[in-house]
């Protein structure tokens, strides 16, 4: 019926110009704002739905060939793309240029436009007309002034002013001493500041180059295509505000001193005066550090994200600190590697763990030609220091900002790392590490640049804005779904469960509200969920999947184990112990499935793992999870014909976990990836086969539950782990001395029901095939030996 | 003496029919005049609309996101 259509259209039409006045009045405080988010949260109130979207454009009439473009622009910085417009390649190649990636789901992508990402669109080499033509070009509707504004403000204010580090001492830099000037007029700037003398420091400017990247073509030297280098230009604050770059070059530069400790407050400040300084190194041209020799191997080839990746930290020949996010399994390390071998100087890594100290090194081995000898991993049990100019050092966060009395020799390490240069930081894992704790190593170490990398920026308090000052602004971030469509990263299907609670747990559950743990070990064991459970690792076993299982509540972890008879590992495991089951899990047909508590979230590589489920999660982590399916993107299988890996969470219904749950995926579900929600699976009331089947048995479970202790029901905590430390909305009790009503026969064991042990524990059963009889294992290696010799004769 | 009482049928999930009971042992035993089985239960006629009033303060009480509300089918 077309007419009747039309006559929608015209009323939609309607709607659009609804309150077009009233907008303009009230976006007029906008201007002054540094940053588009605080703006004002208009709604439209056209329909039911729209208070949702707390962002509408409807007061913009669409221009008139609006079906081809594939993009709208927000007033408050967000754009909204479609991913199935023909331009959609190349608006996203630009987008990502000038925004910073919000969510990306199959046919929509969001971006968002800050101060950050327009800086560093900049640098890039995009200028300010560019950037506002091809917006308009992309657009649906035509720009509003505002966001116009907002970018002619936010390119032509940065790049002004620069902090470098001179000889371990940091120096506030421009071309202009107009702006340093009015820098120092600041308070608390000024009070900042080191040197008690009133000028200036001159000096003449250095001249920018063209840098290739290791590892690409352009290295390679089979094309040499000049990248363009904008030049930072004074240009007077207002302006820039209407004009744009100007070209002229200066040859001086005017500088002066602040004092290392107020670093962070310095750059702070200059946000708030609307001049943010700029951390760049400009390596070629540094003289005072000894050079590396390092350069990848020529078997080394980065993949093409990496490439873009590093060319925003290196746009015109300089090194920018910042964050680069890739997903787990992505190649972190090797773009951390490259970037060493760009800048050539000597590097600092900071790792989460020891054992990732140990990887870090022989990833460096591994891919570069830099002498073995000039790697020092700086650890508790290692503490050697490089011997030559420059060299690479590799520790950990908690050995460089310990605050307790160290011992000689590793003061005396730490006296190296204080006492000298770096060109670059490498922080892995950069979103663990607590503001407090960063801001410590920023004080200890003089570092030229800083390169942060993650796999989820993500924390659940707000503190990763932090991480913008700490470490720079978000350079990258890797899109998911085009990774794993081109085969970087395995395609999971995401799918939750909703199991029904047994009536006796939920009576249970119901009574017990303020008792956190007891809540969690009845939402885990809940015996629906331990059957889905059970139901899903036969299921995959059959298809020939290597299964892991996360829980991390260990109690449940341990009965779960028990039960099921499959090896488990959490914090107490002993560590020889841990390394046998992993081999097992990895080499041996036997052993298909393991359960892993916490420990299992990030510092274990598994890529033979193809099949994720969760039974109980740290609440609403939103890292939590991204990390647990990191765990099988690097699925070593994930380039067969037609594979997939599964990830399940299994969540107990009208709980708490329902909540956490869509909590917990709101980061995936960002990066494109969709959940599937299984109300029953199919058969599974049909089978008699499975645990606690029978009423009897389910009581026997929520029995034991009951009169286990608060202590055994605890979370587990791990060393190290910034990650467990955080809360998210409860609290947890503090261990300590604790006094209980009990009886004396509980102390001698005379209340459990029966001294015979229930579940054989899988992990005994799983040691290695050590022949123990002396006599056998005599003859066994004699056999052996024999044989060797006998092909060595041959 | 027979004494009769008029009731209505209470077909919910077993998840629901937990929190009826937690509510009617609660009260007295003032709704409930007979469990049936997992999904359904006998209730006072005249208590039914209280009933539901205080379950559904319990789901907000209880459950953090009242937006996934649960296929509760109350007849």
């Amino acid at each position: 019926m077309p007419p009747k259509r039309k006559a929608q259209a015209a009323a939609e039409g309607e709607d659009m110009d609804w309150d077009d006045n009233e907008s303009l009045s009230e976006y007029e405080d906008l201007k002054d704002a540094f940053t588009m988010h605080t703006t004002s949260k208009k709604v439209h109130k056209t329909d039911a739905a729209s208070f949702i979207f707390r962002h509408d454009n409807l007061d913009q009439p669409l221009k008139p060939d609006a079906a081809t473009r594939p993009l709208w622009v927000n007033n408050d910085g967000r754009i909204i793309m479609e991913s199935f417009s023909p331009l959609f390649d190349e608006a996203q190649d630009f987008l990502i240029n000038i925004a910073e990636p919000v969510s990306r789901v199959s046919r929509m992508h969001e971006y968002a436009l800050t101060a950050h990402s327009l800086f560093a669109a900049v640098s890039v080499g995009h200028s300010t007309k560019e950037i506002v033509d091809r917006l308009e070009r992309y657009s649906k509707a035509s720009l509003s002034p505002d966001v116009v504004g907002f970018i002619r403000k936010s390119t032509g204010s940065f790049g002004k002013a620069k902090i470098v580090l001179k000889k371990t001492l940091s120096y506030i830099e421009s071309d202009d001493p107009e702006i340093l000037q009015r820098l120092l007029r600041d308070p608390v700037i000024a009070s900042c500041r080191a040197d008690n003398t009133q000028g200036l420091i001159q000096e003449a400017a250095p001249k920018i180059g063209v840098m290739a990247i290791p590892g690409t073509k352009m290295a390679a030297g089979a094309t040499q295509v000049a990248a363009q280098a904008e030049p930072q230009a004074p240009v007077d604050m207002i302006t820039a505000l209407r004009e744009e770059d100007d070209d002229d070059d200066v040859a001086q530069i005017h500088s002066f001193q602040i004092r290392s400790e107020t670093r962070e407050e310095v750059i702070k400040q200059c946000q708030k005066l609307g001049l943010p300084l700029t951390e760049e190194y400009d390596f070629n041209n540094d003289e005072v550090n000894a050079n590396l020799d390092i350069d990848l191997k020529p078997h080394a080839q980065i993949r093409y994200y990496q490439e873009k990746a590093l060319s925003k930290m290196f746009s015109n020949s300089r090194a920018r600190s910042g964050i680069i996010v890739l997903p787990c399994g992505a190649g972190k390390t090797l773009v951390g590697i490259t970037a060493a071998c760009g800048v050539k100087k000597s590097v600092l890594v900071l790792c989460t763990s020891a054992m990732s100290v140990v990887q870090w090194r022989s990833e460096f081995i591994k891919w570069s030609n830099i002498n073995p000898d000039d790697i020092a991993c700086f650890t508790a049990e290692n503490k050697a220091v490089f011997h030559g100019n420059a060299g690479i050092l590799i520790t950990t966060y908690a050995m460089i900002t310990q605050a307790r009395a160290r011992s000689y020799d590793s003061q005396k390490a730490m006296d190296f790392i204080q006492g000298r240069e770096w060109g670059l930081l490498i922080a892995d894992e950069v979103h663990v590490v607590p503001a407090k704790m960063f801001k410590r190593v920023t004080y200890a170490v003089a570092s030229h640049s800083k390169l942060g990398l993650t796999a989820t920026l993500l924390r659940e308090d707000d503190k990763i804005g932090d991480l913008n000052f700490l470490v720079g602004p978000k350079l990258y971030e890797a899109n998911w779904q085009e990774l794993s469509e081109q085969g970087h990263i395995a395609k999971v299907q995401c799918a939750e469960v909703w199991c029904q609670m047994t009536p006796e747990f939920y009576t249970e559950w119901l009574k017990s509200s303020g008792q956190v743990n007891k809540k969690i070990v009845l939402t885990s064991l809940n015996p629906r969920k331990f059957q889905a459970c059970q139901y899903l690792i036969e299921y995959h076993e059959k298809r020939g999947d290597k299964i892991i299982i996360f829980s991390d509540n260990v109690f449940a972890l341990q009965k779960y184990a028990l039960t099921l008879g499959k090896a488990y590992i959490y914090g107490g495991t002993p560590q020889n112990e841990r390394m046998r089951i992993l081999e097992n899990f990895q080499h041996n047909p036997e052993v298909n499935t393991i359960f892993l508590s916490k420990i299992g979230d990030t510092s274990l590589d598994l890529p033979e793992a193809t099949c994720l489920i969760q039974i109980s999660s740290h609440f609403g982590s939103r890292r939590q999870e991204a990390q647990r399916l990191g765990r099988i993107l690097r699925a070593k299988r994930r380039n067969d014909e037609g594979f997939n890996a599964f990830f399940y969470t299994l969540v107990s219904k009208d709980t708490d976990e329902i909540y956490y749950a869509s909590k917990r995926q709101a980061f995936l579900v960002d990066q494109g990836y969709a959940f599937k929600v299984i109300t029953r699976l199919e058969g599974l009331d049909q089978r008699k086969d499975l645990a606690f089947f029978s009423p009897q048995e389910r009581r026997e479970l929520l029995m034991e539950i009951c009169l286990a202790k608060d202590a055994d029901m605890e979370t587990e905590r791990i060393d190290g782990d910034a990650f467990g430390m955080m809360k998210a909305g409860t609290k947890m009790k503090n261990k300590g001395a604790r006094r209980t009503a009990g009886t004396l026969s509980e102390l001698s064991g005379g209340q459990d029901m029966a001294y015979v042990e229930y579940g054989r524990n899988r992990n005994k059963e799983i040691k290695g095939k050590v022949i123990k009889n002396n006599f056998l294992r005599k003859l066994n290696s004699s056999a052996t030996n024999a044989k060797k010799k006998a092909a060595g004769g041959g | 003496m027979v004494k009769a009482v008029r009731g209505t049928l209470v077909k919910c999930d077993a998840s629901i029919k937990a929190m009826l009971v937690d509510i009617d042992s609660k009260n007295n035993n003032d709704f409930i005049i007979e469990e049936l089985d997992e999904e359904h239960m006998l209730v006072k006629e005249t208590k039914v609309n209280a009933l539901k009033n205080r379950l559904q303060q319990m789901m907000k009480d209880r459950l953090k996101d009242p937006t996934i509300d649960e296929d509760s089918g109350k007849e």
